[in-house]
């Protein structure tokens, strides 16, 4: 096929005389009332509606995006509007680097200082038009098809109408898509619902629904497009700006020839609510998005603990049939970190570092960040600091290292963080070193928290460079975590890259309940390392076993010979986190999926002592202070097997069922005809207490996924 | 009568509050303004929606206008900020649960029979699009703009706008083989 004619782009069918009598009539209307603002000496700027809270649902949409206007570029574009576009191929090969370009934004921020009068007042005069008492809704309602939106001017909320909630909602609703203004307090009550509201289970698929009833009253998707394909024009556009590093499966490995398994430790879970997401929105979410091992991680388990911070791993194998092949046999690793107690946990000296370029204004992002880091603030201690930069366009300190035990200061600068402007990252991070740096506490945790929607357009455009900066700041004792929000531009693969070489997490928060899970329940993990470079390594005997598969894990796999070199960064571990691993394994006589070699060795003789055991385990850690690793070691033998699947404790078929839906999404090969049925099944069966809803929800993922568009 | 003026001079007299001359502005434009809606958003409920807001935010900061540009290019930022914020806003309340989907189906009322054409793969195809390639390709190919206008609207620079359409050019191809 030829290239489409996309001249044929011209061609769009004229206006409806109604619906243009009724537009004109608006703008009529507007102007008419802009006329009496213009000549009141206040700007209207009393009236109580026309405050907004920097935290309202619709942040940083509330400016035309018209008042950033460049009069004098726009001038010399007038005349090449009606020249015929040339030299169109040109540049054509001259991208730049990055794709990641900021979006159109003249978004003006709230708590930025006033722009230049002209554009404050036509800020200020488009919004009063647009909420315009007097404004009729002459014949908007007879064009059928947009009943319920075309009413827009025709239900806005008078001004001097102080009214309640509802009232005011399905005012400003009717405003939602660019002119949007709610009175400051009324903002405040509803992002206070918003917090208390979302209970602590299952909150994502309630939240979807209450957005739905909330879209539905507004009327706001009475004109979704025919069929569900056209519902869902984000998620098509995910599809290519969501960025992820793929890597293959890994493949299974031969005992003979390589019986030594070894890989890096990961903590972050980022995948597993990035596919949540998806699914909840209908859609199966990229093969490549989904880290096996991430799923797994996710939940947390009640491994057996560790007896002090001195040896501060626990490892407790289990090994135990593979459900998907009768042929083989699951090993799971269970791990736990030692959860350091409240009086031994160190000081912080936390910076903020917050994305408020105009992506991050929808809901599930900027706002959501500010909910999540006044709940974080909740959770530290007096004595620990707090800084807070933002960058945008410019990056900029809202608060310098601030003392919890000041609480206010620190809740009012989050409270005026406001989205506007483009993307620009690395100014803010050096700005955010900067002040770790300052405050550099010896004895504490020296960590910066980047929250971006990840669509980082770096000015230091090389993204080695970046690395290369949080490597050095890292090894200075400054650790970089990131927070993910948003889905669009959400840039995995960078955020990982970022995150994995500030020896830090990547967490991807979609809901306030996701957000409460990383940064309170888990904020001492996420925060105060117990163990860095965390190296796991397996040696299979061939005696006893003749393939291996390792689930997961393909992006931290790790060379032999790097187990015992402590130059070679790996996953660091928090407070009380727990690593699980699982390996699926082909024991010695049974049905391979590899061939043996004719010509290869015959398997080695087993070892004498290692008759009863499949293999060897052994994890290298190193205190965070320390620089040299040490080693836990434990065999893994028939001690450890179970006969039945069912007699393996709840915890581990729990996660055995969340790797076989990991591998499910991914398109994994190896797990026969097992499908989404089977995966609820066995997790029905291991759901245990779960009394923060965690294994409820994916029950209910599964289910979904079974339906999900691929 | 005020139908005669130049438009900069309907636009300055507008500015000052002359409602005449404005009501003639806003006439004259609405046809580009509903083209433009309905290029970015494909349906005729959603063009009629924006190309009103977009006359009653004009209508709200004429007084503003400056005449440092045309009235046109003038106008036309307003629409463009318009629509894409516009969908913005409305694809940030689609995704929940499918369930919520058929609900919603079943309310739509169903577009006209133009709209069908209007929806046809490639159309569908262009708004598929990453933001950024779906809005280089319609300012340019759509509304018939160079790339250094485009560029000046999206705020970014003209090699960008080409990187935009090339990486889209590539995409559409790709996506419109796969649907035949």
């Amino acid at each position: 096929m030829t290239e489409p004619d996309l001249t044929r782009l011209k061609d769009v069918p004229p206006p409806r005389e109604q619906a243009k009598r009724a537009a004109l009539a608006a703008a009529m209307a507007a102007f008419d009332d802009a006329e009496k603002k213009s000549g009141s000496a206040t700007q209207g700027n009393d009236a109580p509606i026309r405050l907004r809270d920097a935290s309202s649902r619709t942040e940083g949409k509330t400016q035309m995006r018209a008042s950033q206007f460049n009069y004098g570029l726009a001038a010399s574009i007038a005349a090449l509007m009606i020249a015929a576009p040339a030299a169109f191929y040109l540049s054509k090969f001259n991208a730049p680097g990055g794709g990641n370009f900021a979006t159109v934004s003249g978004k003006l921020t709230d708590a930025a200082p006033a722009p230049a009068p002209p554009r404050e007042e036509s800020k200020q005069d488009a919004l009063a038009a647009v909420q315009a008492p007097a404004a009729p809704a002459p014949a908007q309602s007879s064009t059928g098809s947009l009943g319920t939106v075309r009413g827009r001017l025709g239900v806005l909320v008078p001004p001097q109408t102080s009214g309640p909630a509802g009232g005011g909602r399905v005012g400003s609703a009717a405003n939602a898509p660019a002119a949007p203004a709610k009175p400051a307090k009324m903002a405040r009550q509803m992002e206070a619902e918003r917090f208390t509201s979302v209970p602590m289970p299952a909150s994502a698929p309630l939240a979807k629904s209450k957005e739905a009833a909330r879209a539905v009253a507004n009327g706001l998707i009475m004109q979704a497009p025919q069929d569900a394909a056209d519902m869902l024009p984000p998620l098509a556009e995910k599809e290519f700006r969501d960025q992820f590093d793929s890597k293959d499966v890994n493949p299974v490995k031969q005992v003979a020839q390589e019986p030594v398994s070894t890989f890096s430790i990961d903590v972050d879970t980022a995948s597993y609510a990035f596919a949540r997401r998806m699914i909840n929105a209908g859609q199966l979410p990229p093969k490549d998005s989904v880290r096996v091992e991430e799923f797994i991680n996710y939940f947390p388990y009640n491994y057996p603990q560790p007896e002090s911070a001195e040896v501060p791993f626990k490892p407790t194998i289990t090994v135990a049939p593979s459900p998907w092949n009768a042929h083989n046999r699951l090993v799971h690793v269970a791990v736990q970190g030692y959860a350091l107690q409240s009086a031994q946990r160190p000081r912080a000296n936390l910076v903020f570092l917050v994305d408020v370029s105009g992506s991050m204004s929808p809901e599930d992002r900027l706002p959501l960040v500010k909910n999540a880091l006044r709940m974080l603030v909740d959770e530290l201690k007096p004595e620990d600091t707090v800084a807070l930069v933002t960058y945008a366009s410019g990056s900029g300190v809202s608060l310098e290292p601030t003392k919890i035990s000041d609480k206010g200061k620190i809740i009012a600068a989050i409270d005026v963080l406001g989205a506007g402007g483009s993307t620009a990252g690395a100014e803010g991070i050096q700005d955010a070193y900067r002040l770790a740096e300052t405050h550099f506490d010896k004895g504490g945790v020296n960590r910066v928290i980047l929250a971006t929607d990840g669509d980082f357009n770096v000015g230091v455009t090389d993204q080695g460079e970046l690395k290369g900066l949080i490597e050095r700041k890292r090894d200075k004792g400054i650790f970089l975590s990131i927070l993910g929000v948003g889905q669009g531009n959400h840039n995995d693969a960078l955020m990982q890259t970022l995150a994995q070489n500030g020896n830090g997490t990547a967490a991807y928060v979609d809901t306030l309940n996701e957000a409460r899970k990383v940064l309170v329940e888990e904020a001492s993990s996420t925060l105060f390392p117990i163990a860095r470079d965390v190296k796991i390594q397996v040696e299979w005997n061939p005696a006893r076993v003749s393939e291996y598969r390792l689930i997961g894990y393909e992006t931290r796999a790790l060379r032999r010979e790097d187990f015992n070199n402590d130059k070679v960064d790996a996953g660091d571990v928090g407070s009380s986190h727990r690593v699980t691993a699982i390996y699926e394994i082909t024991p010695a006589g049974e049905k391979k999926l590899v061939d043996d070699l004719r010509y290869g060795r015959k398997a080695a003789e087993p070892a004498a002592s290692g008759d009863s055991e499949l293999g060897f385990f052994k994890l290298r850690y190193k205190l965070p202070k320390e620089d040299e690793s040490k080693l836990i070691s434990a065999p893994i033998g028939d001690a450890q097997a179970v006969e039945k699947l069912a007699a393996a404790p709840e915890d581990v078929r729990f996660s055995i069922a969340v790797a076989a839906f990991g591998q499910l999404l991914k398109g994994a090969p190896y797990r026969g005809k097992y499908g989404y049925d089977d995966v609820i099944a066995l997790a029905k069966g291991a759901k245990g207490d779960d009394p923060l809803g965690y294994r409820a929800e994916f029950l209910n993922l599964a289910r979904l996924a079974k339906t999900a568009r691929p | 009568m005020p139908g005669e003026g130049t438009e900069s001079e309907l636009a300055q007299r507008a500015a000052a509050g002359d409602r005449a001359a404005f009501a003639v502005l806003a006439e004259r434009h609405y046809a580009r303004v509903h083209a433009l809606a309905w290029r970015w958003s494909g349906a005729r409920g959603d063009a009629e929606d924006i190309a009103q807001e977009t006359m009653v935010k004009m209508a709200g900061a004429i007084r503003s206008f400056r005449g440092d540009c045309a009235f046109s290019t003038w106008a036309y930022r307003i629409a463009y900020t318009t629509a894409v914020d516009y969908i913005r806003s409305r694809s940030r309340v689609i995704p929940f649960a499918p369930s919520k989907m058929q609900e919603l189906a079943e309310s739509t009322v169903r577009d006209l029979p133009e709209d069908a054409a209007m929806n046809e793969e490639l159309w569908r195809a262009v708004r598929a699009l990453p933001e950024q390639q779906r809005d280089a390709v319609l300012l340019v190919y759509g509304e018939d703009m160079s790339h250094a206008d485009a560029a000046t609207l999206m705020a970014c620079s003209e090699k960008t706008v080409s990187w935009h359409l090339h990486e889209a050019r590539k995409r559409l191809k790709i996506s419109l083989e796969a649907a035949i």
